[in-house]
C-alpha cells in the first residue's frame, strides 16, 4: 500500500511538532525514518494511523484521502503499527492477545489462525500466561505480532529493537526482512545497523522538519544529516 | 461453584424456615441481577459508573408507569419493559459519558443518574414524587400462583415470586456470562487493558462501550423492573447514588470480572443489610468496615480468595 | 491532590455534631468553632496517614471505595453516638435576631457566615498563591520522585492537605450548625453538592470552587423559585453539560 503524507503540520501549543513535513513511501518500500529524540517521528505516526489530527496537511493511502477517518477505519483499510512502549492487553493471555488481533476489528471467524501467529513469534510456550507476566523480549515480539496479525499491507513500526538483546534483535530483524513485499514498511528506529539493514530509503527528521530523504548513501553523505548527527553535542 | 449455589437456591423453598428467609433470597437474587450488570461495565469494561441506578429506577418506575396497561400482558411484558426503559435512558446517557474515562467517567454518570432521580423526586405530577408509585402487581403468571401454593402454603406469595426472582436472575447470568464469553466480551476486555491498541487493531472502541453501556443498563433495568413487581411500589430512593453506591459495593466486595463474584456479593450485602439489621442497628458500620477491610486488602474481593494461586493478576 | 474522597460530606457532619456536642456541654460556640475543625482534621490526617496512604497508586475508583465504606461508618457511629434523632442549636449570643436592609430582612448569623466564608476564601487563595501549595501537590501529583528531589516531604504535605481539607469541611459544619438541622444523614446533600460545585469550578482550582458555589447556589435559588420541579434535575444537567463540554471545569486551570 502506498502512503503519502503531504504537507503535515502538528502543534503543541507553542511548539511547532511538525512543519509541513512530506512523506511519499511506494507500495512494498521499506522506508525508514530516523532523527534524534523530540524530532517528530512518533508524532507523525500518530498522524498517520489516525491518533493525531494534523493541523494542517493531509494522510493518503493508496490514493485515498484519510485525513478525517477515525484510527479504526484507518486499520481496517490494512495499517497497522507498533509501539514504541509495548502495547498490550496485560491482564489477558497471550493467545487472547492475539486473537483479539486476528479478528481486526470483527467479532467473527478468524480465530483459527491464532496456533500459528503464536509459532511466528516463538510464543507458543507461553501461550496461556497473562501477557503482563512476559519477560522484555517476550513481550517486543508479541508486540510486533499483534500488528502482523491483523495482516496489514502497510505497517508502522515504532522503535520495535528497543532494548532488546542482540540474539533478540536478530530474531526480530530476520522476522522484518521475511515479511513479503505486499507490506509496505516503515521503521523508526535508533539502531543504525538496524535501520541500513533493512532501509531501502531514509527520511531524517529534525525538530518537525524534514532535512533529508534518500537512499542510505545519499543520506549518509548528507552534510546537514551529519550536522544532525555527528555536529552537535 | 455455580452448581453448588444454584442446586442450593432451587432447593431453598424445600428446607427454609421461613418466609422470611424466601423473602431475604428474593431481594438477593435482584441485587445479583443488578451487581451483575455493573460488572460487565465496571470489571469487564473498565468502566467505573458510579450511576448505575438510574437505570435499576428506570426499569422499576416503567413498571410504575405502564402498569395499568401492562397488567393484562402478564409478567414478561413487566420485564421486557423494565428493560426497555433501562435501554431508553442509557442511549443518550451512554452517548455522552462513554466519551470520557476514568473519575470523570464516574462522575458524569453519577451527575446523570442524580439527575434522573431530582426529576423523580421533585417532578411529582410525573412521578409521584417522593412518594413514588405504588400498586404495582407482582404479575406472577395463575398457574405459578398455584403451584406454588400447593407446594410451599406456608411461603404464601413470597413462594411463587421466588420462583420468578430466580427464573430471572439464572438468565441473567446465563445470558451476561454469554455476552462475556463471546468474542464482544473479549473485545471489551481489550478495551479495559488498552483501547488505544484496540483502535489501532481497528476496533470502534466508542461504539463497543455504548454497546457495553446500554446492555448493562438493560440488565439493571430487568432488575428494577423485577424488584418494583416484588414490592409493588417505585420509589426515588431506587435511583438514588447510594443505591449506586451499594451495588458498587456488591460488585467489588464479591469481586469484579467475575459475574459469580458479583452475586456472591449481593448476597453477602443483602445478608448484611437485612439480616444483620434485624440483630443490630448498626448493619452500616459492618458493611462499611467490611468494605473498607476489602477495598485495603482484598482487592480482587471475596471470589478472589477462592482462585488464589490460579493466576497472579 | 487528586483525591477523591466521598467522606468529606462526613467530615462537615461530624463538624456540626462537633458543635452540638460542646455548645451542648459547655454553651460555648466559639469554643466549638475552635474544637470543631481541629477534632475533624485530627481525624481526617489520620485516614489519610494509615488508610488512604495505601491508595494513591490504584487510582480513584479505589479512592471512591473506601470513602464510601466510611461514609456508612461515620453515619452508624453518628447515629450510634447521638441517636437518630435530629438536633439544632441556636446562634450565639450577639448573633441571633435580625435586622433590615432596604425593606429585606437578614439574621445577624447570615452576616456571620458570609465574613467567615470570605475569610476562608481568602486565606485560601493566598497560601494558594503565595505558599505554592497548589503547585507543589499538583506537581506532587504527577511526579513523585520530583518533588521528593527538591527537598519537600510529599508525605507530609500530603497528610497535611488532607487534614486541612477535612478541617474546614468539619468548619464548614460548626459554622452551619445554628441554621441547619443536625442529623445522621446529613452529610449526603451536602456532599453531592460540594462534587457539583468542584466539578463546575474545575478539578484542581480554588478560585473554580469558589465561583461554581456562587453559581450552583443562584442556579438552585432561581430554579426553586422559577421551576420548582426541575431545581435538582438542572443542578445535574448544569454538572453533566459542564463535564461533557468542558471537562477541566468553567474556569478550570489551563494546560
Amino acid at each position: 500500500m502506498r502512503l503519502e503524507a503531504q504537507e503535515i503540520s502538528v502543534r503543541f501549543g507553542a511548539l511547532a511538532a511538525l512543519a509541513s513535513v512530506s512523506l511519499d513511501v511506494q507500495s512494498g518500500e521499506r522506508r525508514a525514518l530516523i532523527g534524534p529524540n523530540g524530532a517528530g517521528k512518533t508524532t507523525l505516526f500518530n498522524v498517520i494511523a489516525g491518533e493525531l489530527r494534523p493541523a494542517a496537511g493531509s494522510v493518503l493511502l493508496d490514493g485515498r484521502d484519510v485525513t478525517s477517518l477515525p484510527t479504526w477505519r484507518r486499520a481496517r483499510l490494512s495499517l497497522g503499527r507498533t509501539f514504541q512502549r509495548s502495547a498490550l492487553f496485560p491482564r489477558l493471555s497471550v493467545g487472547e492477545n492475539l486473537e483479539l488481533a486476528v479478528r481486526r476489528g470483527a467479532l467473527v471467524g478468524r480465530r483459527r489462525a491464532v496456533p500459528e501467529r503464536l509459532e511466528a513469534a516463538g510464543l507458543s510456550a507461553v501461550a496461556e500466561r497473562p501477557a503482563s507476566s512476559l519477560g522484555h523480549g517476550e513481550q517486543r515480539a508479541l508486540e510486533i505480532e499483534l500488528a502482523l496479525a491483523c495482516e496489514p499491507r502497510l505497517l508502522l513500526l515504532d522503535e520495535p529493537m528497543a532494548g532488546l538483546s542482540g540474539a533478540e534483535r536478530q530474531a526480530a530483524l530476520e522476522r522484518l526482512r521475511n515479511l513479503p513485499r505486499s507490506v509496505t514498511l516503515v521503521i523508526v528506529e535508533h539502531d543504525i545497523d538496524a535501520v541500513f539493514a533493512i532501509a531501502e530509503r531514509i527520511t531524517v527528521l529534525d525538530h518537525g522538519v524534514k532535512i533529508a530523504d534518500g537512499t542510505p548513501a545519499e543520506v549518509r553523505a548528507d552534510p546537514r544529516v551529519q550536522e544532525v548527527y555527528l555536529g552537535r553535542p | 461453584m455455580p452448581a453448588v449455589l444454584l442446586a442450593v437456591l432451587i432447593s431453598l423453598p424445600f428446607w427454609t424456615p421461613s418466609r422470611y428467609w424466601v423473602s431475604v433470597a428474593i431481594q438477593a437474587l435482584i441485587l445479583a441481577v443488578f451487581a451483575m450488570s455493573l460488572d460487565l461495565l465496571l470489571g469487564f469494561g473498565g468502566m467505573p459508573s458510579f450511576g448505575h441506578a438510574a437505570f435499576y429506577g428506570m426499569g422499576a418506575y416503567a413498571c410504575g408507569k405502564l402498569f395499568p396497561q401492562l397488567t393484562g400482558a402478564g409478567l414478561l411484558a413487566f420485564l421486557v419493559a423494565g428493560m426497555a426503559a433501562g435501554v431508553i435512558a442509557a442511549l443518550p446517557i451512554g452517548a455522552l459519558a462513554v466519551r470520557a474515562r476514568g473519575i470523570y467517567f464516574l462522575m458524569l454518570t453519577l451527575a446523570f443518574a442524580q439527575m434522573v432521580w431530582g426529576l423523580a423526586f421533585q417532578w411529582t405530577s410525573f412521578t409521584g414524587g417522593t412518594e413514588g408509585m405504588s400498586g404495582i402487581p407482582q404479575a406472577v403468571p395463575d398457574w405459578l400462583q398455584e403451584q406454588g401454593q400447593n407446594l410451599w402454603p406456608a411461603l404464601r406469595t413470597a413462594g411463587p415470586f421466588y420462583v420468578v426472582a430466580l427464573t430471572v436472575a439464572v438468565l441473567a447470568f446465563a445470558g451476561l456470562t454469554a455476552i462475556t464469553r463471546s468474542p464482544f466480551g473479549r473485545a471489551l476486555e481489550g478495551i479495559r487493558e488498552n483501547e488505544g491498541r484496540m483502535r489501532a487493531l481497528g476496533y470502534p472502541t466508542y461504539r463497543y462501550r455504548l454497546a457495553a453501556f446500554v446492555i448493562a443498563a438493560a440488565f439493571a433495568g430487568l432488575a428494577g423492573a423485577t424488584t418494583a413487581l416484588y414490592n409493588g411500589y417505585a420509589n426515588p430512593s431506587q435511583l438514588y447514588w447510594h443505591t449506586s453506591g451499594l451495588v458498587l459495593i456488591a460488585v467489588i466486595v464479591g469481586g469484579t470480572r467475575s459475574l459469580l463474584g458479583a452475586v456472591l456479593g449481593a448476597f453477602f450485602v443483602t445478608i448484611v443489610q437485612l439480616v444483620i439489621s434485624s440483630y443490630t442497628e448498626h448493619w452500616q458500620l459492618l458493611l462499611g468496615a467490611v468494605f473498607i477491610a476489602v477495598v485495603l486488602f482484598l482487592p480482587g474481593g471475596f471470589i478472589s480468595l477462592g482462585r488464589l494461586g490460579w493466576l497472579k493478576r | 491532590m487528586d483525591v477523591l474522597n466521598l467522606a468529606h460530606g462526613s467530615f462537615y457532619m461530624l463538624g456540626a455534631y462537633a458543635a452540638f456536642a460542646v455548645v451542648s456541654k459547655t454553651g460555648n460556640f466559639w469554643l466549638a468553632l475552635l474544637l470543631g475543625p481541629l477534632s475533624v482534621g485530627l481525624i481526617g490526617g489520620l485516614m489519610e496517614l494509615l488508610l488512604f496512604r495505601r491508595l494513591y497508586q490504584r487510582g480513584h475508583l479505589a479512592q471512591v471505595l473506601l470513602s464510601f465504606g466510611f461514609t456508612l461508618v461515620f453515619v452508624d457511629l453518628v447515629r450510634s453516638g447521638f441517636g437518630p434523632r435530629t438536633y439544632g442549636i441556636a446562634p450565639p449570643p450577639g448573633l441571633g435576631g435580625a435586622f433590615h436592609v432596604a425593606g429585606a430582612s437578614f439574621t445577624k448569623y447570615d452576616v456571620f457566615i458570609l465574613g467567615v466564608s470570605v475569610l476562608v476564601a481568602l486565606v485560601l487563595l493566598v497560601a494558594w498563591r503565595l505558599l505554592k501549595v497548589g503547585a507543589v501537590l499538583r506537581a506532587g501529583v504527577s511526579d513523585k520522585e520530583m518533588v521528593g528531589l527538591l527537598g519537600i516531604d510529599l508525605g507530609l504535605v500530603f497528610t497535611l492537605t488532607f487534614a486541612f481539607g477535612a478541617a474546614l469541611a468539619g468548619l464548614g459544619g460548626v459554622v452551619a450548625a445554628p441554621f441547619v438541622a443536625i442529623y445522621p444523614a446529613m452529610d449526603d446533600n451536602v456532599l453531592i453538592l460540594a462534587l457539583v460545585v468542584v466539578v463546575l469550578g474545575g478539578l484542581g482550582s480554588i478560585e473554580g470552587a469558589l465561583a461554581g458555589s456562587l453559581l450552583i447556589g443562584l442556579a438552585f435559588s432561581f430554579g426553586t423559585f422559577y421551576l420548582q420541579e426541575f431545581s435538582i434535575a438542572i443542578v445535574f444537567a448544569l454538572m453533566a453539560a459542564v463535564l461533557v463540554l468542558r471537562p477541566r471545569g468553567l474556569f478550570g486551570i489551563r494546560q
